[in-house]
């Protein structure tokens, strides 16, 4: 006689799927994630310094005076502001520019759409470290950006001293609104054309449609973009170190670079290193969580 | 058998072939009677007689000792170091290391990753066979790697036809050099190129050799006695220098836009009338034994170049000093078990890479001068008929005496790396020379403390 499904049996059932289904993915996530998190997090409160985790030399706990050093430091200062710099020019350039390229090329506002759309989406499909290479050759001292000035300015003379961060800046302008273009050009295909049709015919003008009906319908999407944008710019590190290694005396160095630099220049401070990875992240959070709230107050009216 | 099984199983399989596969070729190799010897080398691959090394060195050793197979990898400046740290931290060195006494290599040193190599070289008898001062103990205490020679970091270049075509007559003196700064200013032409984007570059070619002039030879053995301070005249006036050399145009400041091996072309080319960097670039400028090409050539290197040093620096108290340090060689991993057959192997390697064949090598080519004193320099110059830079470069170690210490040589990364950064600043003009030595000072006052 066949055993009768019981309420008891179907919940079990439903227990067993459950995890099967989230256990991968949840070790997964312990494994590659929150592990080397935590794990960094201790050893940024310990005194190791190089050789083997386990076996090698004792380690011992020293609290937090890494933390004390770092925000002792004035090349962490200078690190931060770079990396705030590169966030404001992530989300108030590459998403603002990106959208005007997607909407230019949606709307239909300029010919050759197709080929306008693949060259601005050019830079993000090469190799960072090629652009790297490629734009630092452009503005080294025998490079084309100078002898380009030296057509309008004879004489001129490029240096590091003066704003060195502004070619970096432009070059992460340059080589990612292409992928935000990408994006908003998927949304914007989304909207029912017809809407905007029907506003055209009330009268609406194109300044109103962007408005009234493109802007809201976008603006989950601009949320996204900007999480997207604001945890690339924390984590940049392969095109500056390319282009600059952080220097002339750290005046290009983000975070990461910092990180990077005491974990492995001279003798290492691998729980220094942890420390500024640490900062990373609770930064990280907090800017997201700054998005988020201005998404609750200002978005989701999609 | 469910999807899910099904893609387990293929992935299971694929794991066990490649685990199997890797097991068979160590098996193999065991079988075969061979020793696999892992080695990290520091190559420029975009150097002149760079892709020689590998068919005149490295085959060869492998041709001569069939019972050692080799697992190179080559990497070049920053990318070595970085790696070097990384296998460090993980316990996986390398059983043979390219490394440096000191400086860069700090961490190999103070880490016990290395092995002292002299009871080696005097089981052998080999002691005898090298430059005595390429033999002191290194930052470790011990002789933590064998050197290629020693090696001289501030050597200036002198394009004399850029000199000549500008009415210059050719001198090292400070002052001298300063005056010409305008007349080549108005050609467009620097008259020192650098490349100082990589921080080390001013510190190593330039500045350690300023420090010699001011503090004298012994003044790293003062400082760690505590009778001088960086807060001296001695060590304030070499900052105060290079301050003047950026003010007044001797050096451009935007060579600290020149990532490091950038200016050598436009030296050669006549862009700037001096070069500054260490002994080791003189390989870059020399033919390649390969294609024959040169950045220089032979009668260019005789006729219109010369390998100097800068002299007469105001107030300087020792004159015509150079700084120097045991130059990189050939370390041995300290994993390596005393008196196995690997570490026969790897002992082999060395002293088959420090020996006569390949010393005379690196000195054909430019690379290094000898530590091994079997390699006779005025005979393989003779006999191999050696390119002018090499001859002169010879002239240039004897003319350039004393030699005084390489900041990195002597100091901790913790402190020179404040020295590095401080001498950007100046570079850049944003920090007086009097801030950065207070800044060094207190570095330095907080290693000790440390130590």
């Amino acid at each position: 006689m066949a055993k009768v499904q019981t309420m008891a049996d179907t919940r079990r059932e439903q227990k067993r799927a459950y995890w099967t289904l989230v256990l991968p993915g949840f070790l997964l996530y312990l494994s590659v994630m929150a592990f080397p998190t935590i794990f960094s997090v201790i050893l940024s409160l310990t005194s190791y310094n190089g050789g083997k985790l386990f076996g090698g030399r004792p380690i011992e706990m020293v609290g937090f005076k890494w933390y004390a050093r770092l925000i002792a430091d004035e090349y962490f200062y200078r690190a931060l502001k770079n990396n705030l710099w590169i966030v404001l020019v992530s989300v108030l350039g590459q998403i603002p520019l990106g959208f005007f390229l997607a909407y230019v090329l949606y709307r239909g506002l300029v010919k050759g759409r197709d080929f306008f759309q693949t060259m601005i989406y050019l830079p993000t499909v090469i190799s960072t470290v090629v652009i790297g290479i490629l734009w630092k050759s452009f503005f080294a001292p025998h490079g084309a950006f100078p002898e380009l000035m030296r057509l309008f300015r004879p004489g001129y003379e490029y240096s590091m001293s003066s704003h060195p961060m502004l070619p970096v800046l432009f070059v992460i302008l340059w080589m990612y609104s292409g992928m935000y273009m990408i994006i908003f050009i998927a949304n914007l295909q989304k909207i029912d054309n017809t809407i905007i049709e029907a506003a055209r015919i009330d009268g609406a003008s194109e300044m109103q449609i962007l408005r009234y009906v493109i802007l809201p319908a976008l603006s989950g999407v601009i949320v996204v973009t900007a999480i997207l944008a604001i945890s690339g710019s924390l984590k940049s590190f392969d095109l500056i170190y390319v282009m600059t290694g952080g220097g002339p005396a750290n005046r290009t160095s983000v975070l990461s670079i910092y990180m990077f630099d005491k974990a492995f220049k001279g003798a290492p401070n691998y729980p220094l290193a942890n420390a500024i990875s640490t900062v990373m992240v609770i930064i990280s959070f907090f800017l997201i969580g700054l998005t988020k709230f201005a998404e609750t107050r200002f978005g989701g009216r999609e | 058998m469910t999807g899910l099984k099904k893609v387990a199983v293929v992935l299971l399989a694929l794991v066990m072939i490649s685990s199997s596969l890797v097991a068979q070729g160590t098996k193999e190799d065991a079988a075969k009677g061979q020793i696999t010897l892992s080695v990290l080398n520091y190559i420029d691959m975009s150097e002149p007689n760079s892709a020689n090394e590998v068919r005149m060195v490295w085959d060869k050793f492998e041709k001569e000792n069939p019972d050692i197979k080799i697992v190179r990898e080559d990497l070049f400046n920053e990318p070595f170091h970085y790696k070097t740290e990384a296998y460090i931290a993980s316990g996986q060195l390398p059983d043979v290391v390219y490394m440096w006494p000191s400086g860069r290599s700090t961490s190999l040193h103070t880490t016990g990753s290395v092995k002292d190599l002299m009871p080696l070289l005097k089981r052998d008898g080999l002691v005898g066979d090298y430059n005595p001062a390429a033999l002191a103990p290194q930052f470790s205490g011990f002789l933590g790697e064998l050197p290629n020679g020693i090696t001289t970091t501030h050597m200036l270049f002198v394009n004399k036809k850029v000199l000549r075509d500008n009415g210059l007559k050719l001198t090292t003196d400070y002052n001298e050099l300063k005056k010409m700064v305008s007349t080549l200013k108005a050609k467009g032409i620097d008259l020192i190129a650098m490349d100082n984007m990589d921080d080390w570059v001013m510190q190593s070619c330039l500045f350690s050799m300023v420090v010699g002039r001011y503090g004298g030879v012994d003044w790293y053995d003062r400082l760690d006695s505590g009778a001088i301070k960086f807060t001296d005249d001695w060590f304030v006036k070499s900052l105060e220098l290079i301050d003047d050399m950026y003010k007044s145009g001797m050096i451009n400041r935007n060579t600290l836009s020149s990532p490091y091996g950038a200016s050598r072309s436009s030296f050669a080319t006549g862009k700037a009338a001096f070069f500054i960097d260490g002994d080791w670039a003189t390989g870059s400028f020399m033919t390649d034994i390969t294609t024959g090409d040169a950045m220089i050539s032979a009668k260019a290197q005789a006729d219109d170049f010369e390998l100097l040093a800068i002299t007469n620096l105001p107030g300087e108290v020792v004159h015509n000093s150079n700084s120097g340090v045991v130059g990189t060689g050939w370390g041995m991993s300290a994993a390596i078990a005393a008196g196995s057959a690997k570490e026969e192997a790897a002992w082999r390697l060395i002293k088959y890479l420090q020996g006569e064949y390949v010393q005379t090598y690196r000195l054909a080519t430019g690379a290094s001068f000898p530590s091994n004193l079997k390699v006779d320099v005025a005979k393989v110059v003779a006999e191999q008929n050696l390119e002018p830079f090499i001859t002169k470069r010879a002239e240039y170690y004897n003319e350039y005496v004393p030699i005084t210490p390489v900041i990195d040589g002597v100091l901790h990364s913790d402190v020179y790396n404040v020295i590095n950064s401080g001498l950007q600043e100046i570079g850049l003009g944003s920090k007086t020379p009097r801030t950065v030595a207070a800044e060094v000072q207190k570095a330095w006052e907080a290693f000790l403390k440390n130590k």
